[in-house]
């Protein structure tokens, strides 16, 4: 009787020995708690839908937009200069050579067609004879002082009509196929002047030391501000098309790899894979992927994005 | 051993003069030992920090963290390399073997710097260790309080830098001050474009004249008269005006300056991190950093005592707010545990007066507490043991432990000379202390035994818990000397006095404890006379432990309180630093929604390198709360913090973390992974492993019981990648490198040189205006200018294309990997590893080179599990034998043994009951059990044996016997019961990590008093020494 009930004991005694020391060493369940098994449709769900409350979406500055037809315009910029335009510059050559008398302007100057700039006494017949300007214009260039004795082979005076300059803008090769005559082009002085006017010129050759190709734009210039030389900078708007529907570029996320675009649905709002056409610095052509008429995140759309990858941004933080 | 006692009586005097030694050295150990929080828990870790400017992660591993890597493989005690290259910072961490000495470890390192640094090509950046400091280092944050608004953020950023930083660089202790937050001031030179193709110059050639108009020279001297004259040309810019008339070309004698093509401005450096403040604005912050092993309180005592004498020499308007330091942490952690002790010492006092008949023993006793924790101290002090949570709590812990040898001896005294006031009282003394010394001795050694499996844990539990154990063990020492040498001594001299009148209550008890033994006897005498029962009881006991057992939760350790919250925000991985704020300002303004936050400091990215590594997407905001008496009524911490989780949760795009400073900084230095279980797969291609790691976690997926599985994002960082075409550029007489040239000065910019403003200087950084770098149009726009005075547009030379890059490339041993991450319910991990590494092998071919290996916590458990496996039981086999040894008696030892898992029970309800898991501090906890369940049972065999080698009969014995030892008893488990009530009932910072451990002795020490005082007289007759053995003499 003793026997058995002290082999009772220690069994029990065992038992719970075992029970604890097991307890003891193993945290095996560390952290179960915390976890929650998704079904597969939940996971599902939470891979694909976000749903973010208009609160919510005031407060982060989130946007949304339907989607519908825009015009989507693009251009190139290109530099270049000012040049005075060739058909409206005079190149005065006197007729005889001889010695240069007298004076009546200087550099600058404007002048009328038939207005006396010079007067020159010819070598051969010891005549006087003057020299008028053969159109309206300023004196941009002038190679003569009194009593200088000048040829007939070079031309004394330069000048120029620069109510109307030309900006020649250089093409890169690359750029070639896009720009057309006829295209709006809006010339950028330095002190940020602008003029808009059409290409009317392409040259048909390429400059074969700097790969470029011209083109030019005739800018007015009545109050003088287009100087020939002056550097400028253009954007030649080469094409403007009403496309069916337009976004935003911010409205475009990648996410795996893939461009896509955030779309209301019942269950919340979704990524859509999209392919894109043209686009320009603010919006861009959505071929295919969205249709007019959906309501889609325009502004915020990194959030929407953010929110789906989540679960993925908190692994290993250094 | 006996004469032990011989020589403490007869060199009374000499034991009272090394007593007071002892208690005078101990006090000035404690002077000396550093105070912190927590035991420091970091790795001994060598961090090495190289910033390059501008680089992607792969041109960073390639060029930077490779070459360290290699530099540093074979150091000495070398445990692991692990890096990290980021956008522009290549972290390298160097983890040595627990225990390195840092300055070595430092040392070497340096050593192989040198080396690397050779192999790191010029301009990719100078690789420097970082701070000697700790997880623990980061002491103090502040930020610059600017009250009258008209400081730039460059000006507040500038004065951190050059005035806050060096001054409190000085204060001994600090190793650094790193700022962050604001712009660093530069000059920039923003180029215009058109204006270079105007006057036909190339961005590098602006560099280049820069850099040759900003030099001062020095001369020597020339000789007049008797004396020498220093010549030194004097050319350095000083101010923007300077660079901006700088002449970069001349053309037919017309000056070209700099201005003409260039806007010079101030502005900020680019920046990887920024400090927030209260959702409104960003501030300019600075973190103070702890030289290694330096006291925490006294450090900050003196940056504090600093930071008042420099906001006096600060601008009017702008101060210093220190809005985190360890310094009230300290304090307050330290407080929790001085209370419990203080508190400890009184409840133990006001026990041993109960049950003592008098206030004399009661002394002699008590006096044992602070003789044993001053012996701690100086131990601690040799060990080189700071004062912290874990090493007082282990104090606080053995409050009751320590007094229990005394107890024993002094009561058995106490006991000897009501029954012999005849003869002498020293050799009433001599003969008490005898009687017992041996048990005593054992118990000691035995409950230090117990504390073995501790010192045995590795990693953070490790560093946690052995300070703890350490000073446990400490303490008994300490108690055991004072029991063996100076109780006897003193009780020599104070219960000697008392014997007169002691002689009228000889043979009564105190009335509690005469109470207790006519409570006590009847069930005595039940459970003697019907052993069954005894035997029910206890097998009772133990279903119900062996039932609620499966039922506790576990966690491996609590976490501890800091008093100090901070939220984490993780954003997307490719978020710009902008949008980073914006979202970082709309989540402080919902935190500040809670009445009780006083305000919020949030950091994001990194500041100066040192400290923290995180990308720009990673926010960590310290919410600062109210003082108490402003909070509404019936709040507490936990309520505010709830408000403040429902206050961000639901912060679309936006994972959150609630965690705290040190522990975060902590979790940051480990190595490793937070899941249970990781599967790491190791190889070069980055596309290669994101696929079969895709892969692999799709075949998890599938193995039964696997959940949260995530794959390491290491991608996700969009990048404009230029490829030039080498056939483009030879067309047009180009090199690579102008392409390139151009590419990093006009986009990424270059620095050409540097302004001093007195002893502050400021780099020159030479870039293109923002308008013609900033969209990828643009930048396919740019013109590279060949020799021969072509200008080409880089679209025409380069394919420009957005793709997908890294976010940062981890690599470990010399290999990049990544890292898949799952935690298994509802099956034992063992099996699932197999399963799943069967799976993987059939289902996944890897090319070659490619390998993986599986880690992650539960690893570390297993390995925890198995030294466990291998020290318990060898613990429990030395305590056999030292009990074995003790008694000569394999029935004795057995029967005390057997207290053990009645024991257990006990703690196990008491969790139970108070709703707290199974965690490592508990464990320590069930070990403490251990020893005084042991102790116990002891001290009852002892006397049981001893009545029965008087003669009387077994069921006599066990009935008188455990009479007469019922008060030391009762007094030992009270006393170690009452000493940890305070911690059990402390709420101050670090009692969440004592409360486990208290709560498990106490309700142990419950159960195991009673089945001692009842099971134990009852199974006495089975277990009693065989009449042969010889028994203690």
């Amino acid at each position: 009787m003793n026997k058995k009930n002290i082999i009772y004991f220690i069994l029990g005694i065992l038992i719970g020995a075992g029970l604890t020391y097991y307890g003891f060493i193993s945290y095996e369940s560390l952290g179960n708690e915390v976890n929650k098994v998704k079904t597969e449709e939940e996971y599902e769900e939470a891979q694909n839908y976000v749903n973010i409350s208009e609160k919510t979406m005031e407060e982060f500055g989130i946007k949304i937009k339907t989607a519908g037809p825009d015009k989507i315009v693009l251009h190139k910029d290109l530099t270049g200069e000012i040049i005075p335009n060739p058909y409206s510059v005079a190149h005065i050559v006197p007729r005889f050579k001889g010695v240069v008398i007298d004076i009546y302007k200087e550099i600058g100057d404007r002048v009328k067609k038939g207005e006396k700039i010079a007067t020159i006494e010819s070598n051969e017949s010891l005549v006087r004879y003057d020299v008028t300007s053969s159109i309206n214009g300023t004196i941009i260039a002038m190679h003569m002082t009194p009593g200088e004795l000048i040829g007939d082979e070079k031309h004394i005076v330069t000048v120029a009509n620069l109510n109307s300059v030309w900006a020649e803008l250089n093409i890169y090769q690359q750029d070639l196929s896009e720009i057309k005559i006829g295209q709006k082009a809006e010339i950028f002085s330095p002190t940020h002047e602008v003029y808009t006017g059409k290409l009317f010129y392409i040259s048909p050759v390429i400059d074969e030391a700097t790969r470029t190709a011209v083109t030019r734009v005739k800018v007015q210039n009545r109050n003088g501000i287009w100087k020939p030389g002056m550097f400028v900078t253009a954007k030649v708007y080469t094409s403007a098309k009403i496309v069916n529907v337009a976004v935003p570029k911010d409205a475009v996320q990648n996410l795996n790899g893939e461009k896509v675009i955030f779309v209301k649905t019942e269950k919340g709002f979704t990524p859509r894979v999209v392919s894109l056409g043209i686009e320009n610095g603010k919006n861009v052509e959505v071929l295919s992927g969205l249709h007019a008429g959906d309501i889609y995140v325009a502004k915020g759309a990194f959030i929407f994005k953010s929110e789906l990858l989540k679960e993925s941004f908190g692994g290993e933080e250094e | 051993m006996n004469k032990i006692i011989d020589f403490a009586l007869k060199n009374r005097l000499l034991i009272i003069v090394l007593s007071l030694f002892i208690v005078a050295g101990g006090y000035f150990s404690y002077k000396q030992l550093p105070i912190d929080a927590f035991p420091d828990v970091s790795p001994s870790l060598v961090q090495v920090f190289t910033q390059t400017e501008g680089l992607a992660p792969e041109e960073v591993e390639k060029y930077v963290t490779f070459p360290i890597e290699t530099a540093m493989n074979g150091l000495p005690n070398l445990k692991s390399i692990r890096s990290v290259s980021n956008f522009g910072l290549s972290v390298v961490n160097i983890y040595f073997e627990d225990g390195t000495d840092i300055y070595f470890a430092r040392q070497v390192v340096s050593e192989r710097l040198t080396e690397a640094r050779e192999r790191i090509p010029e301009g990719f950046g100078d690789p420097q260790m970082g701070p000697i400091s700790t997880g623990m280092g980061l002491v103090l944050f502040y930020y610059l309080e600017d009250e009258t608004g008209k400081y730039s953020l460059e000006e507040l950023r500038t004065i951190q830098d050059w005035l806050i930083k060096f001054q409190l660089q000085t204060v001994p202790g600090v190793t650094e001050v790193l700022g962050i937050g604001g712009w660093e001031k530069q000059f920039h030179v923003e180029v215009e474009p058109n204006a270079l193709l105007r006057y036909d110059l190339s961005i590098n050639d602006i560099v280049r004249i820069i850099k040759d108009n900003n030099l001062n020279v020095g001369a020597s001297f020339i000789e007049r008269d008797a004396e020498e004259f220093l010549v030194r040309s004097v050319g350095l810019a000083t101010k923007i005006q300077d660079l901006e008339n700088i002449v970069v070309k001349s053309v037919d004698g017309t000056p070209v300056y700099l201005k003409n093509v260039a806007k010079i401005k101030i502005g900020g450096a680019v920046r990887r991190g920024i400090q927030t403040h209260n959702g409104v604005e960003e501030v300019v912050a600075g973190m103070v950093v702890k030289l290694f092993g330096t006291n925490s309180s006294t450090v900050i005592g003196a940056v504090e005592e600093k930071m008042k004498e420099i906001n006096k020499t600060l601008p009017e308007g702008i101060k210093l707010v220190p809005y985190y330091e360890q310094k009230t942490l300290v304090e307050a952690a330290v407080k929790t545990v001085t209370d419990a002790l203080i508190q400890g010492i009184i409840l133990v006092t006001i026990i041993l007066m109960l049950f003592m008949s008098s206030l004399r023993p009661s002394i002699v006793v008590a006096l044992s507490i602070p003789f044993s924790i001053m012996v701690a101290f100086i131990g601690m002090k040799f060990l080189g043991l700071s004062i912290n949570l874990m090493s007082f709590g282990g104090l606080a812990i053995a409050i009751g432990m320590m007094v229990d040898a005394s107890i024993v001896l002094v009561e058995n005294i106490d006991r000897h000379k009501r029954l012999n006031s005849k003869e002498p009282f020293l050799k009433v003394v001599a003969n008490a202390s005898k009687e017992v010394l041996r048990p005593i001795i054992f118990a000691i050694i035995i409950i230090i035994t117990v504390f073995i499996p501790l010192f045995t844990l590795h990693g953070v539990e490790g560093k946690t818990f052995k300070p703890l154990a350490y000073t446990i063990a400490l303490a008994m020492v300490g108690s055991l000397i004072f029991a063996i040498l100076i109780a006897p001594v003193l009780s020599s001299f104070f219960l000697k006095s008392k014997k007169t009148e002691n002689k009228k209550n000889a043979e009564k008890e105190t009335w509690i404890v005469r109470t207790l033994i006519k409570l006590y006897t009847p069930f005595l005498n039940f459970f003697v006379k019907h052993r069954i029962f005894a035997i029910i009881l206890s097998v009772l006991l133990l279903l119900v432990g062996a039932f609620i057992y499966p039922r506790l939760g576990s966690e491996f350790t609590p976490t501890l309180q800091e008093g100090t919250l901070i939220v984490r925000l993780t954003m997307a991985p490719s978020i710009s630093l902008e949008e980073s704020k914006r979202i970082t300002l709309i989540a402080e303004k919902r935190v500040l929604r809670v009445p009780e936050v006083r305000g919020t400091v949030t950091r994001i990215g990194r500041g100066e390198v040192g400290a923290h590594t995180d990308p720009i997407n990673s926010a960590e905001m310290y919410v600062l709360l109210k003082p108490k008496s402003e909070w509404r009524a019936e709040i507490n911490q936990e309520k505010i913090e709830n408000e403040i989780r429902e206050q961000v949760e639901g912060m679309p795009g936006v994972l959150l973390n609630f965690t705290q400073p040190i522990r975060m900084t902590v979790d940051e230095l480990l190595e490793g992974v937070r899941a249970e279980l990781a599967v790491k797969l190791f190889g070069d291609d980055l596309e290669i492993l994101k696929n079969k790691a895709e892969e692999i976690s799709n075949v998890l997926r599938k193995v039964r019981g696997a959940a949260d599985i995530q794959v390491d994002q290491i991608s996700g960082k969009p990048q404009l990648k230029i490829t030039p075409d080498r056939h483009a550029i030879a067309r047009y007489g180009l090199n690579l490198s102008d392409v390139q040239q151009v590419i990093r000065t006009a986009i990424g910019g270059e620095t050409a040189g540097q302004i001093f403003e007195g002893i502050r200087r400021f780099p020159i950084f030479v870039r293109f205006t923002p308008e013609a770098r900033s969209t990828k149009q643009e930048i396919a726009n740019l013109l590279v200018s060949s020799p021969n005075g072509l200008h080409v547009p880089l679209s025409q030379i380069a394919k420009i294309e957005e793709i997908e890059g890294p976010r940062q490339i981890t690599r470990e041993q010399n290999q990049r990997f990544i890292t898949i991450q799952c935690n298994v319910v509802g099956r034992d991990i063992g099996s699932f590893v197999e399963e799943s590494q069967k799976a993987i092998d059939k289902n996944i071919n890897l090319p070659v080179g490619y390998y993986t290996t599986w880690g992650g916590q539960f690893k570390l458990q297993q390995e925890a599990n198995k030294r466990f496996a291998i020290v318990i039981p060898i613990t429990l086999l030395l305590i056999f034998f030292l009990l074995f040894s003790s008694f000569n008696s394999l029935k004795n030892s057995l029967l005390i043994i057997l207290n053990i898992p009645l024991a257990l029970v006990g703690g196990i309800i008491a969790l139970w009951l108070t709703g707290q898991n199974l965690s490592v501090p508990s464990s320590v906890g069930f070990i403490a059990l251990f020893g005084i369940a042991l102790e116990n049972g002891m001290v009852l065999v002892t006397y049981f044996n001893q009545l029965v080698r008087e003669g009387k009969l077994i069921d006599e014995a066990s009935i008188e016997g455990a009479k007469l030892r019922l008060r030391p008893v009762l007094m030992t488990a009270i006393t170690t019961a009452l000493g940890l009530i305070p911690l059990l009932l402390a709420t101050g910072a670090g009692s969440e990590v004592q409360r486990p451990l208290a709560t498990v002795v106490i309700g142990g020490l419950f159960t195991s008093t009673i089945l001692t005082l009842l099971v134990l007289p009852a199974l006495y007759k089975w277990f009693v020494a065989d009449k042969q053995e010889p028994t203690i003499s």
